[in-house]
């Protein structure tokens, strides 16, 4: 009787914190708990077909298809934000700079690619919780060496910039990170249409303002911040061989000339 | 109205029909105990099956159960054609250490035990088909994890499965329409009611529970192996 | 006690399948719901006093309705493979849309229609 009720209590603590996770995995694995759970109350209201049924379908089956529909291995998992020219939808496809390098780095290590287009801000949060191999999507990594993100070395030039109105002067207030700006690149021109732009901007890089100048985007008080940059992938630091496979790759493709001709196609 | 406020609402409006859906049928109508007590009473010595559960979903709602199978086989269908591939894609044939493959040596045949013992003797004691048949494609499972999807297609040929998949299907199919095609047939005593409690009791609860066991598990297998074999992007 | 625990799963279900954006967490709200309606099935049949629906020889207690339960043992096998087709359509969607916020893949699939309206001059 009271074992009922202390697991009929737990029922909903248990499905309310798998569905509030963060990480999917971390839901399917709540999810499959309270299918156990849940069991266990068939059994103890006196119905043992439901109680068994209940245990081999909720916890079996259904958290091994959800874990086999989303695991990772034989993949190469890139998160990026759309940046136009390097990583961008264009119908059905996705095309770009970014994009080419990271087929070309897929087919020699031998994993299929998959890119998943997702807000700003959860590029670096995926990256460094090892959800996603690699952040793409216009990252311009600044010298910030702790933290649990690194780098990949630089394989295109660009700028920095940022409304001064946020700033005190270009020089003094350091940018954390370069784009950030909240949600996705495609809502700034909301953004722009309310006005809003210069508040709802901390930094942009190159490719975006250029892009937000081709479509009408108000950007007259943006201003360059000085400094050498390019654009770059981001990774975890712990995946040095990832790193090292990358690091290899790149130089193959700057010697063999491959880079300049991309960089070409896609910027000129 | 920002769309997370209309989204609450909305969510709000959904739970409030439904508790109010119950509320209202049972303060309207409470629940008959006739039909219940009808079941309790008389089910053991109608069906010949100790195991009330299966005394009615096995016979007196039979026709039920046996397009439920129906719908599952139409879903396991669904799922199988959209998860098709184009050849010539190299599926990584991954296995896992000694120690898992030790381990799952030793669960798997369990597993595949139990599926029978729930199958066979499913109007005796608690289980029947669709546990049965659910606990062997699991079993399945953890050769496959254990493995490499790969040793598993060569042992079980997916092609010989599909077509045992079918063929029952046919068979259960047959059952449900044998009656319209050919008069009253006692569909449900096609083997004998002994005396409760005995493994040859209950009518033909036993054949019905060893078809639905082996179709639910070639149906929930391919699923599985539709999964495991798939490499796209999600 | 356990009819109103399980509307209150099926609260929380229908609650995480409107406001979570990630469409796999979506299909484990609905896996939510369903198991919540199951629940609120077979509680109806659980009466006090009474013992699983197995006739043992010789017996003759009082004994939880076997009714509740034999609807619902096949309909939780049902739903699963439902729900497994759910899932391939939510792997197709992916695989099209290349991401699995369920806001931006409305979003594009706006911006498609838009496209495809434009007439060609």
């Amino acid at each position: 009787m009271i074992a009922r009720w202390i697991l009929l209590a737990l029922l909903p603590i248990v499905a309310g914190i798998a569905l509030t996770q963060t990480r999917r995995l971390s839901a399917i694995i709540g999810m499959g708990l309270f299918s156990l759970l849940l069991a266990a109350v068939y059994l103890l209201m006196h119905a043992p077909d439901v109680a068994i049924t209940e245990a081999t379908i909720g916890a079996a089956l259904v958290t091994a298809i959800y874990v086999l529909a989303i695991r990772r291995t034989g993949r190469l998992a890139v998160v990026a934000d759309e940046a136009p020219g390097l990583i961008a939808r264009e119908g059905d496809s996705i095309v770009g700079l970014e994009y080419e390098i990271l087929e070309g780095f897929a087919r020699q290590i031998g994993l299929d690619l998959s890119v998943h287009f997702v807000p700003l801000r959860r590029v670096r949060w995926l990256v460094a919780h090892h959800e996603a191999d690699l952040g793409a999507g216009g990252m311009v990594p600044l010298d910030s060496g702790e933290g649990a993100l690194a780098s990949t070395p630089m394989h295109l030039e660009t700028g920095v910039f940022a409304f001064p109105a946020k700033r005190r002067s270009f020089n003094v207030e350091p940018i954390q990170e370069a784009p950030d700006y909240e949600g996705y690149f495609s809502e700034l021109l909301e953004h722009d249409k309310n006005g809003t732009l210069s508040t709802a901007v901390s930094s942009l890089d190159l490719a975006r303002v250029l892009s937000l100048g081709r479509i009408g985007a108000s950007l007259q008080d943006l201003g360059r911040i000085d400094g050498q940059y390019g654009y770059a992938f981001l990774i975890a630091k712990q995946r040095t061989r990832l790193q090292r496979d990358y690091a290899d790759y790149l130089t193959q493709l700057r010697a063999s000339g491959q880079l300049a001709d991309m960089i070409e196609r896609h910027f000129s | 109205m920002t769309r997370d406020r209309l989204r609450i609402i909305f969510a709000v409006g959904i739970i409030a029909a439904f508790v109010g859906l119950i509320g209202i049928t049972y303060i309207c109508s409470s629940p008959d105990p006739a039909d219940s007590e009808r079941y309790l009473a008389r089910a053991v010595e109608e069906t010949g099956a100790s195991n009330r559960v299966a005394g009615i979903y096995l016979n007196y709602r039979l026709l039920d159960t046996l397009l439920e199978v129906l719908v599952f086989s139409v879903a396991v269908l669904g799922v199988r054609h959209y998860l098709q591939q184009s050849e010539g894609m190299k599926l990584p044939n991954l296995s896992e250490s000694e120690v898992v493959q030790t381990a799952v040596n030793f669960l798997a045949p369990l597993a595949l035990l139990l599926c029978t013992f729930f199958a066979v003797f499913g109007h005796i004691s608690p289980g029947g088909g669709f546990a049965a048949g659910v606990i062997a494609a699991s079993g399945l499972l953890y050769v496959a994890i254990a493995h490499g999807i790969q040793a598993m297609n060569a042992q079980l040929n997916p092609v010989r499965l599909a077509l045992m998949e079918k063929v029952i299907l046919l068979v259960l199919l047959a059952f449900v329409l044998a009656p319209a095609v050919a008069g009253r047939i006692p569909l449900t005593e096609l083997l004998p009611t002994g005396t409760p409690g005995k493994l040859l009791s209950g009518g033909s609860i036993l054949v019905y529970n060893i078809l639905i066991a082996m179709k639910v598990f070639v149906g929930a297998w391919a699923v599985i192996a539709a999964f495991a074999q798939h490499r796209g992007e999600l | 006690m356990a009819a109103i625990i399980a509307f209150v799963l099926f609260g929380i279900g229908v609650v995480a399948l409107v406001l979570r954006r990630d469409l796999v967490i979506k299909l484990l709200a609905l896996g939510l719901i369903n198991a919540a309606s199951i629940l609120f099935l077979v509680s109806i049949g659980d009466r006090p006093g009474a013992r699983a629906p197995i006739q043992l020889p010789g017996d003759l207690g009082i004994v939880a309705d076997p009714l509740p339960q034999a609807l619902v043992l096949s309909a939780i096998v049902v739903n699963f493979a439902i729900l497994a087709l759910a899932l391939v359509f939510v792997m197709i969607l992916v695989e099209r849309y290349h991401t699995t916020d369920s806001i931006r893949i409305e979003q594009e699939m706006a911006r498609e229609a838009d496209d495809q309206e434009t007439p060609c001059l």
